[in-house]
């Protein structure tokens, strides 16, 4: 008599793993049984972001009529739950004299774009393409 | 925050898209960790080299 296997779980949806894995760095690939990257992903991201906060880094405004800050805009909000716990904080002024000023952008706005990386990622293994 | 060092802000920055890089290009450790060192190596000695470029011409 042959053995029956158990049924394989049902994959996530797609649209729920992208915003959680939007939301929350690494969250998608723990989901998917990625546990180091996601660990990876959970730690090095919100690190990257509290530094650029930690070198006076600014949280752009949605800025329609100034592309470059418009854009930067957008970065900073893709890394997530860092992003919305420094704005309900009131973080992110930045300080424009301040020497690490433009270090502190590098590093938001990077910490936002990688996360965007991780987000396709995850998807790229839901969809099975990794 | 003065007192923070250039090379130092660099370096760390390197390493954390390094670390990032390397984990979703690769799939094994092993493999995860030259590309991370890859990157991050690539990153500060391109930043140096063109630091050096740019010296020879002051703005």
């Amino acid at each position: 008599m042959a053995s029956r296997t158990p049924p394989a779980p049902a994959p996530p949806p797609r649209l729920l793993l992208c915003a959680l894995a939007w939301f929350v760095p690494g969250a998608g690939h723990l989901w998917l049984g990625r546990r180091r990257a996601g660990l990876v992903f959970l730690v090095t991201l919100p690190l990257m972001f509290g530094v650029g906060l930690w070198l006076e880094g600014r949280l752009f405004p949605f800025e329609l009529l100034d592309p470059l800050v418009g854009l930067a805009a957008v970065a900073d909000l893709l890394a997530g739950l860092p992003y919305v716990a420094a704005r309900l904080l009131g973080w992110g002024d930045g300080q424009a004299a301040a020497a690490t000023y433009e270090y502190g952008n590098a590093f938001l706005i990077t910490a936002g774009l990688l996360n965007t990386l991780a987000v396709m990622d995850a998807q790229d293994i839901l969809a099975g393409r990794k | 925050m003065n007192t923070t060092s250039h090379l130092l802000v660099m370096v760390l920055y390197a390493c954390l898209v390094g670390v990032v890089g390397g984990t979703l290009l690769k799939e094994t450790l092993a493999e995860q960790v030259r590309a991370a060192a890859s990157i991050a190596g690539g990153l500060l000695g391109g930043a140096l080299v063109i630091g050096w470029v740019l010296y020879a011409f002051p703005l």
